[in-house]
């Protein structure tokens, strides 16, 4: 039989950090469904987004995405266990987490998903509690990035200045970023952490053109200034000259192994 | 004789005034210019005709080059597209506001200049866009200072002050004599040579927004670099109402250690 557990906890908290320790650590298979989708006026203030499946679904290549799903057949799926992850603003008070539950049992319901735990970030004392802030009000920009990809000189300046502070004050930042040999590399930040996290996916393209894969830069913050950020993200992508110019090497060196092979 | 040496004015005419009236307050009255007049900053006549006003010494950096020569040839320079793209915007806005008298006054500055065995150049002797710095190989920089006839070689550039002394050396050389086959060892002893960062008046980089200099004695061989405040949000003031990158006036305000570096900031441009 198939079981569901519901994470939940504010921007930055840790949450995919220990969805991904849980679920290398269930022996069977897993499922992640991330909920955007609320008629409250909180939950608009977050953004939609690929980024924390895309990088779960690297670290467990058979993990199932359920967003978008109708409703999770769990004949087939007797040791499926899906976490569901819920981002919110507000810190744990006993209100908050009836009212977050409440608000979305519904959602579950109509998707075949019944959780039998509900985890809160700042309410259960073994989840990490470093990284919980509560937030009253946030501003969120979301850069769709498919298909581009970055001067790495660039990319590491752009990021320094946007934790920083250049495009406003950022409190959370995490993105999937394109780079010209064909990784694709996982930024995360928080404004509570010295430094952010920088970990390549697995998964690495052929250095053959433009990446199809999910890349998306998600901030949140007070005072975010959109417009600029995209001014300079355009500055830091590469023209299809200059990706040829990185990839015709590598593909050069790619043919040469194959062929001593 | 006491002797100020500045650099990397950018065209940031409170700092250069506030870094002036330093130098003035400690009774010095030889200045030395490493060049970078102009770039970034929000004003080039101001800075160009105060220093000739002043008719303070002064070699040609990397940006004042560029502005006379063009950017074509020299994309090296950049560390990253970013900085690339911003720099020809900073370029662009530069060339349009500088006055043909002060281009003029520009191109025609020395790449170096010579007192002695003490030797002023933007960059380094090679090139005004070469960065010597401060952990750069110590055998390399030794040869940057010893090939042109140096014992002091002050420098700016990197924007980050410093003073390198390097001393008490030896290198070990084993020859090999093809006709008598054999080999012979030789051990030399390195000169001392000082290099001497002057940082940046206008646009520090060393973790303070503070305008840096500074000042050599010639009889004591003292050096000592100095910091000065001045009015930073004037100028950041200056940078958005002139229609520069926003960016420019945020990295003035912060003076953060980080810059971008080339991958081999050592390289020299052959255009």
């Amino acid at each position: 039989m198939s079981k569901a557990w519901l994470i939940s906890g504010s921007p930055g908290c840790g949450k995919t950090t220990w969805i991904l320790k849980a679920m290398k650590a269930h022996q069977g298979s897993c499922g992640y469904l991330r909920l955007t989708n609320s008629p409250t006026n909180e939950l608009a203030q977050l953004p939609q987004t690929e980024i924390d499946y895309t990088f779960l679904k690297d670290q467990i290549p058979h993990l199932q995405n359920l967003s978008g799903f109708h409703k999770v057949v769990t004949s087939q799926n007797d040791d499926l266990l899906v976490f569901i992850e819920l981002p919110v603003l507000q810190a744990h008070t006993d209100q908050s987490t009836f009212e977050i539950y409440s608000r979305i049992k519904n959602q579950l319901e109509s998707l075949g998903l019944y959780p039998e735990k509900h985890l809160h970030f700042g309410r259960e004392p073994e989840l990490p509690s470093q990284d919980i802030l509560e937030f009253t009000k946030l501003e969120s920009c979301s850069h769709e990035l498919l298909g581009k990809v970055w001067d790495p000189q660039s990319l590491n300046t752009f990021w320094f200045e946007l934790v920083n502070g250049a495009y406003g004050d950022v409190y959370r930042a995490k993105a999937l970023m394109n780079l010209p040999d064909g990784q694709s590399i996982f930024f995360n930040w928080i404004i509570s952490q010295e430094c952010s996290q920088f970990l390549p996916l697995r998964t690495i393209s052929p250095p053959n053109g433009r990446p199809e894969r999910t890349s998306e830069l998600v901030i949140q913050g007070i005072g975010l200034n959109c417009t600029r950020i995209q001014s300079t993200i355009d500055l830091c992508l590469l023209n299809n000259a200059i990706l040829e110019m990185h990839q015709l090497p590598l593909r050069d060196r790619h043919s040469e192994a194959i062929q001593a092979i | 004789m006491k002797n100020a040496v500045i650099s990397c004015l950018h065209a940031n005419l409170a700092a250069v005034k506030a870094v002036l009236n330093d130098i003035d307050q400690q009774g010095i009255d030889h200045i030395t210019c490493l060049g970078d007049l102009v770039g970034y900053g929000p004003q080039p006549n101001e800075v160009v005709e105060l220093i000739r006003k002043r008719a303070i010494d002064t070699c040609q950096g990397c940006w004042d080059e560029d502005i006379i020569e063009g950017l074509n040839a020299c994309e090296c320079s950049y560390p990253s597209q970013l900085a690339e793209k911003r720099g020809h915007l900073a370029h662009e806005w530069t060339a349009e506001q500088l006055t043909d008298e002060n281009k003029n006054f520009l191109a025609g500055l020395p790449t170096s200049i010579r007192r002695d065995r003490i030797l002023f150049v933007h960059g380094s002797p090679n090139s005004q866009h070469e960065y010597l710095l401060p952990d750069m190989n110590a055998f390399a920089a030794l040869e940057r200072v010893e090939k042109a006839g140096a014992d002091i070689l002050f420098c700016g550039h990197t924007h980050q002050p410093y003073v390198r002394e390097l001393k008490n050396g030896s290198i070990r050389v084993r020859l090999k004599n093809t006709s008598q086959n054999n080999a012979e060892e030789k051990e030399m002893n390195l000169p001392m040579r000082k290099i001497v960062n002057a940082g940046s008046v206008g646009e520090p980089r060393h973790g303070s927004t503070n305008a840096t200099y500074v000042i050599h004695d010639d009889i004591t061989e003292e050096i000592e670099i100095r910091e000065v405040t001045y009015d930073v949000n004037q100028t950041c003031t200056a940078i958005i109402e002139a229609g520069l990158p926003q960016i420019f006036a945020w990295r003035l305000s912060h003076g953060f250690e980080f810059a971008e570096q080339a991958e081999d900031a050592s390289h020299v441009c052959e255009r």
